[in-house]
């Protein structure tokens, strides 16, 4: 039987306006003749060239090189921090320990080079481009922006958050690295690091409660601790900086160690 | 940072690994430094449960010191799990007598134990640059950094001085390290 017959002509529009679109909606979900078929999900655009990892050594400097430029990151910033005035308020009095901090950097900075050259490589006395790209420059830009009214406070928090990581990288080659008198100089550099990350935990989150792990029960986020766990961890370190938006959120940076693209391999020069 | 001009580019990575790969294990040599870090562990964590039952601790102190004392035992603990049956599991008494009997009052307490986690970061740092097997190298990293945070924390709290929070000038009391020239602590063999 065929019901055709008895639709009205906005039924039959209807109908037919449906199967125009299920039949584009299939098309588009099929192969196509001539196209050839990839895994990859649909993308419009074109694709930039990537450039491939090349052919490289992941050696004692190497290692140590890749230190070294985060103590440069460190001496940098801190440099930036001092010259531009940016702790204000009651974070003023800060200006003492930062001194400091940039002088043990650029003591670790001279050891670990030292080190370097001892075992037959060249000392690195520029920063990691990479961890200044990635992270320090979009902090740095977020902390000086109009509007931020917390820009003091988020220097600390940014400090914070490069001490933890270079006591990660540190406590993280440690394996990594072939020869044990390296590792024992290197952990004598890291474990300075982590002294500097909890004078600077008991600025953001001052007194004897807020040295273990604890929570925001506003937010449900960590707080910032001065021993966050029994064991040093090597987690990605989470901070959020800048002016809030609307919804009074800032912006979240994940700071994580060099990986195999952020390495400062023999090659690379400042 | 810049590559040098004419570096070829591959997409090999490969490491420098010496000709035969480190062990994963502790070796015989390491177990012997692993158990003297072990005991010099339940040391300070005895040490610190002397404070703790003191009376003379604040209540914020105490919750402070009760968490170090707890970190120390999972040191313990975890160098225990490293090493089998090679573990004493036994304090090191030459290190408890030491400063037990110097734990007189709540402002002596802090600075003993501060001065016993500045110690036990140099010890292990030096058995750090000992170690052979890759499981206790990665463990005592781990422990390092953050003793090194016990020691800063002392240094912060009740009153901030940056240089008793970010100095360390301790000795090792490793049986293999060599005496530091810079220090006032005292040495206790194993």
């Amino acid at each position: 039987m065929n019901n055709f017959e008895n639709l009205t002509r906005r039924e039959l529009l209807k109908v037919s306006g449906l199967t125009i679109a299920g039949i584009t909606f299939l098309a588009s979900c099929g192969a196509q003749s001539g196209v050839t078929g990839t895994a990859n999900i649909a993308s419009a655009g074109t694709v930039p060239p990537t450039t491939a990892l090349g052919e490289v050594v992941i050696s004692d400097t190497v290692l140590l090189r890749t230190a070294a430029s985060l103590e440069y990151n460190a001496i940098d910033t801190y440099t930036k921090v001092l010259d531009g005035g940016l702790l204000t308020g009651e974070y003023a009095s800060l200006n003492d320990a930062i001194k400091r901090f940039r002088d043990d950097h650029v003591d670790h900075a001279a050891a670990i080079n030292a080190l370097v050259v001892d075992i037959g490589g060249k000392a690195h006395e520029c920063a990691n481009t990479r961890v200044n790209n990635l992270y320090v420059d979009p902090a740095l830009k977020l902390i000086t922006a109009d509007g931020n009214a917390d820009a003091a406070r988020d220097v600390v928090t940014l400090a914070h958050a490069l001490e933890n990581l270079a006591t990660q990288t540190y406590q993280g080659i440690v394996a990594l690295l072939t020869k044990p008198q390296l590792r024992g100089d290197a952990m004598r550099v890291g474990q300075d690091e982590a002294r500097h990350a909890v004078v600077l935990a008991q600025v953001l989150n001052p007194g004897y409660l807020a040295i273990g792990p604890t929570t925001d029960e506003a937010t449900g986020k960590a707080k910032v601790a001065s021993v966050p766990s029994a064991f040093g961890g090597l987690a990605s370190i989470q901070i959020s900086l800048g002016a809030p938006n609307s919804e009074g959120a800032k912006t979240s940076l994940s700071l994580e160690t060099p990986s195999l693209n952020g390495l400062v391999y023999d090659e690379i020069s400042c | 940072m810049s590559r040098d001009k004419g570096s070829i580019m591959t997409t090999t990575i490969s490491s420098a690994a010496p000709p035969t790969a480190p062990p994963k294990m502790p070796t015989s040599a390491d177990a012997q430094l692993l158990s003297f870090a072990q005991s010099a562990e339940l040391s300070v964590h005895d040490l610190y449960n002397i404070a703790i039952n003191s009376g003379l601790l604040s209540a914020d102190e105490k919750l402070m010191m009760q968490m170090f004392s707890d970190h120390h035992k999972e040191y313990a603990q975890s160098l225990n799990g490293l090493l089998g049956k090679d573990a004493t599991n036994t304090r090191n008494e030459s290190l408890y007598l030491t400063y037990a009997s110097q734990l007189t009052s709540a402002q002596a307490m802090s600075r003993v134990l501060q001065s016993l986690e500045n110690i036990l970061v140099a010890t292990h740092t030096d058995i750090l640059s000992s170690l052979e097997g890759l499981d206790g190298v990665t463990l005592v990293a781990s422990i390092i950094t953050v003793e090194a945070r016990h020691a800063a924390v002392f240094g912060t709290l009740p009153n901030a001085n940056l240089s008793s929070a970010l100095n360390n000038t301790a000795s090792s009391l490793a049986p293999n390290a060599s005496p530091a020239t810079t220090t006032s602590e005292t040495t206790v063999a194993p």
